[in-house]
């Protein structure tokens, strides 16, 4: 038989704590393996956010910040929110885009910082905003994207919250899509967005 | 025996942080049933009670609701276009880093009750021809004690068998009733079955590393932030240049950028990179 069997040890039980403030330790070692699975035993301990938002800051190595960023999704709480936020403002597009991805696998951690990320003064922090938004319940979804379309000045955030209306949005949105239209009446390419969501929300079942 | 919607999300919640898979209130009457029956099982009449017994660990009441929860059913040479992909074209990768004699670790996780990890054994047996070439180690593992009791225990119905040939039957199991069969006990005697949690990265690492990996159709049991994690772990446990093959529905891309997407005539598949990267 060419198949062989080797036996499997059972992990060892070590004592509670003592594995993550070891790895809190390993996040700031000159080895990247040692780092990567730092990050990856952190993600059960709510007490690490700080060591991971630290250490985040400053990694090199797209696996490890990878990890480092899924520990802060595991833990999941407002802390890890906050760790995640400061790159919706990074200028690297991969590290923009990993953050957002967290984000929006955080739905409830990250609603109460929702309504300032929708008012920043930097319209494309507003524009990921409404990307977090797109992933809420249809109803608080329809809610805040036209709370969007009723006030936000740039054209790009409004057209942004318009094609997440047309995937997640209610008939509720229809009375601020129309006035968005006319409030951008000067802007052609808006209300054609407009009317393709339009048709899409009043073609929608339910 | 009233069960409320309160109740319901503080047991998927105690759930999901022990093992990563995702119930959500649209799986009410599947928790439901599973939850009534291990509190008749248990004796303890009420959720209150249930939920107090399982939070103290003991009698191992943690093991038995994860096995209540965990779904079973699979079949002999299911997806068998992944089995033809790693000997037309995996292997053929995995050898040219190897000499003659050397280990080829290949993983089954989760196996469920052994139907995917004794198939591999008999697909190489059949259609590798360097199977006798190599040390061939095969690992089935699973989160589900009571599935790894019935795969090293190795005996199956008709409906498991229903893809392979009689010709396979009669060569690699023996007929222990009308309707079941029990699968040689060589095979049985050189797979090695083991108990380990997708997301637990200490016990993932306890296995070492393999050269293919199936991971296939439990993924999407989990959130994203479970997801990544598992793929994390299984990362891990991939030698560099190593193969991870993923159930039909499922895409590597979206859970994870760890990974090389390789696509190959019978299979798409994703490949730990060799060499990595350091900085970005």
């Amino acid at each position: 038989m060419p198949l062989v069997r080797r036996d499997i040890a059972k992990p060892a039980a070590a004592p509670a704590g003592a594995d993550e403030a070891v790895a809190r330790g390993a996040l700031r070692s000159a080895d990247p393996d040692m780092r990567w699975n730092a990050a990856r035993a952190l993600g059960a301990d709510p007490a690490s956010v700080a060591a991971l938002a630290t250490a985040l800051e400053t990694e090199p190595v797209a696996r490890v910040r990878e990890a480092i960023m899924t520990a802060l999704m595991r833990i999941g709480n407002q802390e890890s929110v906050k760790a995640l936020l400061p790159y919706l403002r990074e200028q690297d597009a991969a590290k923009r885009g990993a953050a957002i991805e967290a984000l929006q696998a955080l739905p409830d951690a990250t609603a109460p910082f929702l309504s300032a990320l929708l008012h920043d003064a930097d319209s494309d922090v507003r524009i990921l905003a409404v990307e977090l938004v797109r992933g809420m319940p249809a109803a608080e979804a329809t809610r805040l994207l036209c709370d969007i379309l009723e006030h936000e000045p740039h054209p790009n955030v409004c057209a942004s919250a318009v094609d997440a209306l047309a995937e997640v949005g209610t008939r509720d949105a229809l009375p601020a899509l129309e006035a968005c239209a006319r409030r951008f009446a000067d802007t052609p390419f808006l209300p054609f967005a407009i009317s393709i969501a339009v048709a899409q929300i009043s073609d929608a079942k339910g | 025996m009233h069960v409320s919607p309160e109740d319901v999300r503080r047991l998927c919640e105690f759930l999901y942080r022990r093992t990563g898979m995702l119930f959500a209130e649209d799986k009410r009457y599947y928790i439901d049933r599973r939850l009534h029956e291990r509190i008749a099982a248990t004796g303890t009449q009420s959720f209150q009670a249930y939920f107090a017994l399982l939070r103290s660990g003991l009698d191992s009441e943690v093991e038995h609701l994860v096995n209540a929860f965990t779904i079973n059913e699979t079949y002999f040479f299911r997806e068998d276009h992944q089995l033809r992909c790693m000997t037309s074209d995996l292997l053929g990768a995995v050898i040219r880093t190897k000499r003659p004699g050397d280990p080829i670790r290949i993983w089954s996780v989760p196996c469920s009750t052994g139907e995917e990890p004794y198939s591999i054994a008999i697909w190489l047996m059949e259609n590798f021809p360097d199977v006798d070439n190599y040390q061939i180690e095969i690992v089935g593992s699973d989160i589900d004690t009571r599935a790894l009791a019935a795969a090293a225990d190795g005996v199956y119905g008709a409906r498991a068998l229903m893809k392979l040939s009689p010709a396979l039957i009669a060569r690699y199991f023996e007929s222990v009733s009308a309707d079941a069969h029990r699968i040689d006990a060589g095979l049985r005697d050189s797979i090695q079955f083991t108990e380990v949690n997708l997301i637990d990265a200490r016990a993932m690492a306890q296995h070492g590393r393999f050269d293919i990996i199936f991971c296939r159709n439990v993924l999407i049991y989990f959130d994203d932030a479970s997801r990544r994690a598992a793929a994390e772990n299984l990362f891990d446990c991939l030698h560099p240049g190593g193969f991870i093959c993923l159930g039909h529905s499922e895409t590597m891309s979206r859970i994870s950028s760890l990974f090389r997407v390789c696509r190959y005539p019978d299979a798409i598949v994703y490949q730990r990179p060799e060499a990595e990267r350091d900085h970005d």
